[in-house]
Order: structure tokens, then C-alpha cells, then sequence
């Protein structure tokens, strides 16, 4: 069960989190409140594993009220997610490790899929509790999310959600599974910040995750390809085949 | 201002008219006629007044008539040609134009120069040449001088109004390209569809919304930029094609093809909405199924061409009078390409087949110099 507290000044949106939280059953709302300070007295008294956070509010404003949580001991900070109307906020949120940024007006699936990446989390952290890993998951060189901006929307994109990352002159496409966002970026950075386990540069133009590959084909010319799950075709050199089909025979 | 027949179609300076022009000789002839006369009654000698008068006056009226008669003839070219043409051209004229004035002088006044004996018209010529001659080339090109004066100062004008032109021109496109930004008969419609939807399928409606909420905020990060790059241009196209697609269904495939050397180009703002918005209200609403709309970005040498390709009822074929919405929203792309580009555009509606329509744009490829921050991180 995870117990989520709501803080929003204004009513409707409270009252739109709680109508749409009911197809969670999961989650239970255990207090509301319309202002900084009712918020950390709220969440100091009840300790939920989730808080949707509102950044402007009376008085102090969402990051004030996180600040004010870390600081106070024995409470666990609960995961956040933010529901803002404003995109500004959205880096600082990403570095103070928010769960999700979702910017008014959401979708009821917008809503559902940061959920569940709460409880992604919340149970990778129970995993690692189990297996003896300590609190903490241990710090990774490599990036485990991105925050950017696409389409007028703000995302925390889960790195393994990342399918595959095809070079356009200037920009990379990146592809979900259901769509593809254009970021100003080097080939080359994204080939830094990922882990090698999880994505392989198969070509000058294209870094795909291991995870979603589904053969590896010979063209006709000679050259060869990387065929994803979603039947997505990607250039190939030569050099990565081995590695490439090695992998694939393991996994 | 026509004060001229029309034979020879050309305005003028209201002091180039035949009458005031030879009459302002004229008097410049008399003033000339009083000075000599106010010299010689100096030095307490006489002279006839009234022969003065005339002899200076028809000098200057003739002059007055010959320069009115070169303006007439030669007055686009003295303004417009290059100094050689004046030097090689006018200079055998002038003396030709010196002359005739002077031969014609000396035919109406036998009796002078006064105080000489007689002399023929010959003698009387040569005289009148060796005193005159100087003084008429110096009053030929005086007015050659004038004339080229007033073709600078029209040509001044003409570059003046010109430019006050283009700025109003701006200024009305900038605003109803800002206009178009918001472009509130299509926030209205998406909010009337919205209010429909949510009677029978919130989560559409709610879809709906927020994929407004993202165009509005695709569109407040621009601000008033009338040129941003084809990736952000094609960001809203992709957003908006989203909320089209909602509401066709599986009735309309849409496909968008972007060179990726072209993302960095700078194109007008909002210039592939209200063409896509078209397609939309007047062509593929009609299908009930099997619609295309293609979009397409590619180099073409020097230019960018952008195509929007859509199946249905066509903009020409379609026997409706255009309607204001249409019409305004395709001139505005017009004048702003007009604006931005001057004649190095092109902008076509061709239609490829009975069903098929394809609107066509063409402009110089020019890349972005800065790039807007872009908030990407990677992290934890």
C-alpha cells in the first residue's frame, strides 16, 4: 500500500488527484493540505511513501516544503511528484531527484504511468533492502533518467525505457516505445552517460539497447542491420556484429 | 501628377510645367537686363532700357524654351545615364544647342550689339559667339546639372516612401503573424471540441486538453520569434498532427519526412499550421477513409522546400467560394514570405491528381546562428 499525501492550494486540483487516484488501488490518500505549512505538519504526522506536490503555493512554495522535510529527522522524505502548471521548475526537480514533474492539464495516463513509477522505485528499493544492498542503491557512473523537453511536455525518461538513438546531423532521435523526441545532442555524450551493459553504438548513427533487439540482419549490399523489437531497422558496421550476436545467443 | 499630354506618360515637378519653366527663364532674363542696366546707369552711361529688356529677356526665354525642350526629350536619360553618357553625348549637343540659340538671337535683334557699326549676320554672329559662347554652355549644363538634381531628389523620395511602406508592411505582418501564433479560431474550435467530447469520453477530452495545454506552451517559448528553427516548427506540426489524428481516427495516414540537414534551418513561424490546417478542414474531412497527408522538408541547392501533400477535395476543386479563414490564413504565409524573402520564394498550390492537392514553398536556406538552451540533463 502506498499512502500519498496531496498539496494543492486549489481545490479542483486536489479534488482531480483524488478522483483519478481511486483507479490506483493501490494507493491510499491519507491527507490534503492547501498550503506549505499544513503540507510538512501532514506529512511529518503520517509519513507517506508518495506526496503530489504543487510548486506555487502560499507562503513557501513546493521546493521550500521539500527543504523543510529533508531537514527534519526521523521522517523519511516520501517520494514526489510534482503537478505544476509551470515548466520552469522542471530541472531543479529533476536534481532534487523528484519522482515525476507533471505539468496541468494531465491525462489520467500521464498520471498513472508516474505512479507506477513510484512504485517501480519503492519496490527496487525493497528489492535491494532483500538482497542486502544496503539503503542506497549503489551510486552509477552511468545515467539512470534524462529530463528534457519534447512536444511542449516536460519528461523524466527512464534511461531502460529508451529503445533506440539514431544520429541526426546536429540532433539524436530518441525512440520509446511509442514515440521519438529530437534532443540537441552528440551521438558521442549519449554514448558517455549510458551503460555499456544496456546500449551498444552499433554504427556512427545508432546506439540501441540490447534489451530490445530482435536479430541481426545482412542486407542485401553487403552491409548489415540491427532489427528491433518493433521492426525498427538500424544501420550496423561491421565490427559490432560479433559482439552483437554474442549477445544475443546469451540472452 | 499628370500635367503632361499623355503621349509621353511620365510625372513631373510641378516646376517642370512648359509655363512656369519658360516663364522663370524669362524673368531670369529680365533680372539679368536690370543688373546691366543698374551697372551701366553706375557709371553714368545710358542705355535703352526697353532693348535691354528684350535683348536679355528673349535670350533667357529662348534658353527657357531649349532647356524646356531637352527636358522633354533627353530629361529620363540626363537623370539616369552614367557620367560618360553626358560627357560624350551632351557635350556635342550643348554646342549645337549654344548655337542655334545664338543664331536665332542674332536673327531677331539686327540691330545689335548697340553702339557698333553694321555688320552683317554673319560678322554679328561671330560677335555675339565670342562674347556668349561661354555663358550659353555654362547655361546648358547648369540645367543638364538641375535636371540630373531632380532625379536624385525623386529617386531619394521615391527610396523613402519605399521604405516607410516596407516598415508598415512589418509591422502589419508581425502583428498578424503574432495573431496567428495564438491564433484563437483554432483555440475556440479545439475548445468546442473539447466541451463535445467530454459529454460521452473524458479521457478524450482530456487528451484533447492536453495536448492544447502542450501547443499553447510550444507557442509561449517562442514568444514573438518570426523565425525559428524546422525542428521547432515541425515540434508544434507533430503535436498538432497528434490532436488531428485523434479526431480523423485511422481515416487519414499522416507522414512527415524531415531532412536531417534541415533541422537547423530557419523557417517562418507558424508557416506549415494554417496549410496543415487546410488539408484538414477542407480536404480530408471530406474522405471517410484512405486519406493521406504527406509533409516533406528536403534541400533543394541553395533552398528549403517544404510540401504539404493531402488527398480529398482540393483547395482549387472545391466549388465553395473561399471562405475568410482559408484565404487569410494562406495570403498571410504569402506576404510573410514576400517579407521575409523578397522575390527569392516560391509558393504554389498544384493539384497532382482530381484528389490530390500539394501546397509547395520554396526559400533560401538559412541556418539557425544561436540555439535556444535546451533543458537537457542526465541524471539519477
Amino acid at each position: 500500500m502506498i499512502h500519498a499525501v496531496l498539496a494543492d492550494d486549489e481545490v479542483l486540483a486536489r479534488q482531480k488527484l483524488r478522483q483519478l487516484l481511486r483507479e490506483e488501488p493501490d494507493v491510499e490518500i491519507v491527507g490534503e493540505g492547501a498550503s506549505a505549512q499544513e503540507t510538512i505538519e501532514l506529512v511529518r504526522a503520517t509519513s507517506p511513501e508518495l506526496l503530489f506536490l504543487d510548486i506555487r503555493m502560499p507562503g513557501m512554495d513546493g521546493f521550500d516544503v521539500i527543504d523543510e522535510l529533508a531537514g527534519s529527522a526521523g521522517c523519511a522524505m516520501p517520494r514526489v511528484v510534482f503537478t505544476t502548471a509551470y515548466d520552469q521548475y522542471a530541472v531543479r526537480a529533476f536534481e532534487i531527484h523528484a519522482a515525476d514533474y507533471l505539468l496541468k492539464p494531465f491525462t489520467s495516463e500521464r498520471l498513472r504511468s508516474a505512479v507506477q513509477r513510484v512504485r517501480d522505485q519503492v519496490e527496487a528499493v525493497e528489492q535491494s533492502a532483500v538482497n542486502g544492498n544496503g539503503h542506497r542503491a549503489k551510486a552509477s557512473a552511468y545515467s539512470t533518467r534524462i529530463v528534457f523537453k519534447s512536444r511542449g511536455r516536460i519528461l523524466f525518461l527512464p534511461v531502460p525505457d529508451i529503445r533506440w538513438i539514431a544520429a541526426e546531423e546536429n540532433y539524436v532521435r530518441i525512440s520509446t516505445d511509442k514515440e521519438t523526441h529530437l534532443l540537441r545532442e552528440t551521438m558521442a555524450h549519449l554514448e558517455e552517460r549510458l551503460d555499456p551493459q544496456m546500449f551498444l553504438r552499433v554504427h556512427r548513427s545508432a546506439i540501441v539497447n540490447l534489451h530490445y533487439i530482435k536479430e541481426v540482419r545482412t542486407e542485401q549490399n553487403g552491409d548489415f542491420a540491427v532489427l528491433m523489437a518493433n521492426g525498427q531497422k538500424l544501420p550496423m558496421s561491421r565490427g559490432y556484429r560479433s559482439r552483437v550476436s554474442e549477445w544475443l545467443i546469451r540472452s | 501628377m499628370r500635367l503632361l499630354p499623355e503621349s509621353k506618360d511620365r510625372t513631373q515637378p510641378v516646376f517642370m510645367h512648359p509655363v512656369i519653366f519658360v516663364g522663370t527663364s524669362a524673368l531670369l532674363g529680365l533680372l539679368f537686363a536690370l543688373q546691366e542696366w543698374m551697372g551701366i546707369h553706375k557709371w553714368n552711361l545710358h542705355i535703352n532700357l526697353p532693348v535691354l529688356l528684350a535683348a536679355w529677356g528673349v535670350q533667357y526665354l529662348l534658353w527657357g524654351i531649349f532647356c524646356w525642350l531637352l527636358w522633354w526629350w533627353l530629361g529620363p536619360q540626363i537623370q539616369r545615364s552614367k557620367p560618360i553618357w553626358l560627357i560624350t553625348r551632351l557635350l556635342p549637343l550643348s554646342l549645337v544647342a549654344c548655337l542655334a540659340e545664338e543664331m536665332i538671337w542674332v536673327l531677331i535683334f539686327p540691330n545689335l550689339p548697340l553702339n557698333h557699326p553694321h555688320m552683317d549676320y554673319w560678322r554679328r554672329l561671330e560677335f555675339q559667339l565670342d562674347g556668349e559662347l561661354f555663358n550659353s554652355i555654362l547655361i546648358f549644363w547648369c540645367a543638364v546639372a538641375l535636371f540630373r538634381g531632380i532625379g536624385y531628389y525623386q529617386r531619394y523620395r521615391e527610396k523613402e516612401r519605399a521604405a516607410a511602406q516596407l516598415e508598415v508592411q512589418l509591422a502589419n505582418a508581425k502583428i498578424s503573424a503574432l495573431r496567428m501564433q495564438l491564433n484563437p479560431h483554432f483555440l475556440f474550435n479545439t475548445m468546442n471540441s473539447i466541451s463535445s467530447l467530454m459529454r460521452n469520453d473524458i479521457d478524450a477530452a482530456d487528451t484533447m486538453l492536453e495536448q492544447l495545454g502542450s501547443l499553447l506552451r510550444i507557442t509561449l517559448e517562442r514568444r514573438d520569434a518570426q523565425l525559428i528553427t524546422l525542428r521547432d516548427e515541425v515540434e508544434f506540426i507533430e503535436m498538432y498532427l497528434a490532436m488531428q489524428e485523434r479526431r480523423y481516427g485511422n481515416r487519414v495516414s499522416q507522414s512527415l519526412s524531415i531532412d536531417a540537414e534541415l533541422h537547423d534551418a530557419m523557417v517562418p513561424a507558424m508557416i506549415l499550421q494554417p496549410i496543415v490546417e487546410n488539408a484538414y478542414a477542407h480536404g480530408l474531412s471530406k474522405l471517410g477513409g484512405g486519406g493521406i497527408l504527406a509533409i516533406d522538408a528536403h534541400r533543394e541547392g541553395p533552398h528549403v522546400h517544404l510540401s504539404v501533400l493531402n488527398s480529398g477535395l482540393g483547395l482549387k476543386s472545391d466549388s465553395r467560394p473561399m471562405q475568410s479563414g482559408q484565404g487569410f490564413g494562406l495570403a498571410n504565409i504569402r506576404s510573410r514570405l514576400q517579407l521575409h524573402y523578397g522575390s527569392d520564394h516560391t509558393f504554389d498550390i498544384s493539384e497532382l491528381d482530381p484528389d490530390r492537392v500539394q501546397v509547395a514553398i520554396t526559400f533560401p536556406l538559412q541556418l539557425a546562428q544561436n540555439h535556444s538552451k535546451q533543458i537537457t540533463r542526465f541524471g539519477a
